[in-house]
């Protein structure tokens, strides 16, 4: 076998320069799979298998595969984050995927669980043993390594929309600011966002021009602080909107609102600022 | 390139042939995507990402003519095709003011609902040349299609009228 | 181990106490010193000089692949309409750029475009076919109709929870079949 390997390696070494231009190890596509089956199985087990997206930046020529692993579901937690970490304590050691709370308020295990987005902590394993599960990374989202995406871009977008309270004016009594219970209502489902990325990366729109589209999140938090009743700033901040690309690339597909693990409407917020916009 | 060629290919028989001698294995299966290396769905440039990651990303200057007034043009016309669409055939007219004004707001709504779609899948950071190929064709095309209604409205009998008479033929 | 850890520790103690001594501690400090750990000093582990290591992690992400997206994603009413909303107006603009366009070439290439042609052209074909061709010309435009004023609903801000939205879609589907199949037979 290592001798085997060896030799696709240098055949991998040989043919790189005349083979690949810069655009080729880039595709999505995949090849070979090979099962890892959980090595002891309870009495009576409940098998599953999930398919699980595999990339290796150390060989960056290797094509994107999809690996098998069966656990038994008897042995398994009830979540998807659950199997995962099975998968990688007891099967193979060498997937990679980010985890934080294991309770939905992180945001770190954001994937592509069965062809929608979601948090694995708060996604529930599909008890029908016989069918099997798809794991992949964020759709359209560079791959660091198997399940890990780079959010650079996402971050970077989101400090463009100056995510905090700006104000000049200090309120009358020298006290902090408030706000009315209504005010303080049109903040409710905008607020818990956990910038999770799962709606963004859910959006055709957003694969297409992540560049310069803000994306669902995005606007969903800087609706945020449009709507927010204590900031000055709101005529700059839809100004910096209001061009052909950062909120337009929108044409309420609604798969943000669709898949939001926390329930959240990002459609809605993006309507609400289209309205405020053209007001 | 010679595709038959590529490494993945290759890469991909070897992978089978030698897959049964690795450890742990118990099927060994070939499954690829649908869009493989071949047939790739709108490609994107491979990543960079400017200045470093603490930076925003720049904020684009305020363009209310592309942004918040198109949008609002872009409702008004599709709110005022609703009854243009279903009136002259609902009453029957052979109005020509309407008529007119029905291909001005079909040509309009068209111009607007290609260039969305030229801008969302061909966007000129990406494809800067047939960007603007595309824009010069929808220009031109739409251009030939005002003048083409309205040579239909002038020489013929107008557009909802030929519809109403080959629908009812 | 533990008696280097001391070691350091002292020492960093004193250089913050007393720069100076230590300043002067170091300048005389043996080979033998540094090579026991004694001395604080930062080792280069690998050689940079050659190549700017900001540039490392930007030509990792040139050989990044995309994660499937289109091809993966579940379907769901809310994308495969909205997809479908495009591929119809598309259609439909299409159309009528070409009918337009091919209306205004039609003289100088001889073909005959003008509506009494076509009509009559329409009349000469038989019923199945004038069925079938009326419902696929009429099922791109019902359907794009619904779906845009549905998409006006949502510019208003109203009708968009996730029950409302699958309902919806699918009542734009409905609906824009069985128009279509009425104005074929109209």
């Amino acid at each position: 076998m290592a001798s085997l390997r060896s030799t696709s390696r240098l055949f991998a070494a040989a043919s790189r320069p005349l083979f690949r231009p810069a655009a080729f190890a880039r595709s999505y596509a995949t090849v070979e799979a090979t099962q890892t089956v959980e090595p002891s199985p309870s009495e009576n087990p409940n098998m599953k298998t999930f398919k699980v997206y595999r990339w290796n930046p150390d060989t960056p020529t290797e094509k994107p595969t999809m690996q098998s692993y069966q656990l038994d579901l008897n042995k398994t937690g009830p979540m998807m984050l659950d199997a995962l970490i099975r998968i990688k304590n007891e099967l193979d050691p060498t997937l990679t995927f980010r985890r934080s709370c294991r309770e939905g308020i992180c945001g770190s295990c954001a994937m592509n669980i069965d062809g929608v987005n979601t948090l694995a902590c708060l996604c529930r394993i599909p008890t029908q043993a016989n069918s099997e599960s798809r794991i992949y990374p964020l759709p359209h989202t560079y791959v660091v390594k198997d399940l890990v995406p780079d959010l650079t871009l996402f971050y970077k977008q989101y400090k463009s929309i100056k995510p905090y309270l700006q104000r000049d004016t200090p309120t009358e009594d020298g006290l902090e600011y408030r706000q009315s219970p209504e005010d303080r209502k049109k903040l409710d489902g905008l607020y818990e966002c956990i910038l999770c990325a799962c709606c963004s990366t859910s959006c055709p729109s957003y694969w297409w021009n992540s560049e310069e589209y803000l994306g669902p999140a995005i606007l969903l938090q800087s609706y945020r602080w449009l709507a927010d009743s204590r900031d000055e700033r709101t005529a700059e901040r839809k100004a910096a909107l209001d061009n052909s690309m950062s909120v337009y690339r929108c044409h309420t597909i609604l798969n943000c609102t669709r898949t939001c693990p926390k329930g959240l409407n990002p459609g809605r917020a993006i309507a609400e600022t289209k309205k405020m916009l053209a007001a | 390139m010679a595709s038959f060629a590529r490494p993945s290919l290759l890469r991909q028989s070897l992978a089978i042939s030698r897959s049964p001698l690795r450890q742990n294995v118990g099927v060994s299966q070939a499954v690829a995507f649908h869009a493989s290396a071949r047939k790739q769905i709108l490609p994107p440039l491979p990543q960079r990402i400017d200045g470093n990651m603490n930076d925003p990303v720049p904020v684009p200057s305020p363009k209310p003519t592309e942004g918040s007034y198109h949008w609002t043009f872009e409702r008004a016309v599709c709110v005022g095709l609703i009854p243009l669409s279903v009136a002259p055939f609902a009453a029957g007219s052979l109005n020509p003011v309407m008529d007119a004004v029905l291909c001005t707001l079909l040509v309009a709504h068209s111009h607007i609902g290609f260039e969305a779609a030229i801008v969302d899948y061909f966007r000129p950071q990406r494809v800067p040349k047939f960007y603007s190929f595309c824009q010069w064709l929808l220009r031109a095309f739409t251009l030939t299609t005002a003048v083409g209604l309205y040579e239909f409205e002038t020489n013929d009998v107008g557009v909802t009228e030929a519809l109403r008479r080959i629908w009812n033929a | 181990m533990f008696s280097q850890k001391v070691a350091q520790q002292s020492l960093r103690r004193l250089a913050v106490q007393q720069p100076n001594l230590m300043q002067s501690m170091v300048m005389r400090a043996s080979p033998a010193a540094i090579a026991l750990g004694n001395v604080q000093k930062r080792s280069v582990t690998s050689s940079t000089e050659k190549e700017d290591p900001t540039q490392i992690l930007a030509r990792q992400r040139l050989n990044r692949p995309i994660a499937p997206h289109l091809s993966i994603y579940k379907p769901q009413i809310g994308w495969i309409g909205s997809s479908l909303h495009r591929i119809t107006g598309v259609a439909l603009s299409g159309t009528l750029y070409l009918g337009a366009a091919a209306y205004l070439v039609a003289p100088t290439l001889g073909w005959h475009l003008e509506s009494a042609s076509m009509v009559a052209g329409m009349a000469a074909l038989p019923i199945a076919a004038k069925v079938l061709l009326k419902s696929t010309l009429a099922l791109p435009f019902t359907y794009h109709c619904m779906n845009g004023i549905r998409h006006l609903t949502w510019d208003l801000g109203r009708g968009l929870t996730n029950p409302a939205i699958i309902k919806s879609g699918w009542t734009v589907v409905g609906l824009s079949v069985t128009s279509a199949i009425a104005l074929a037979f109209l």
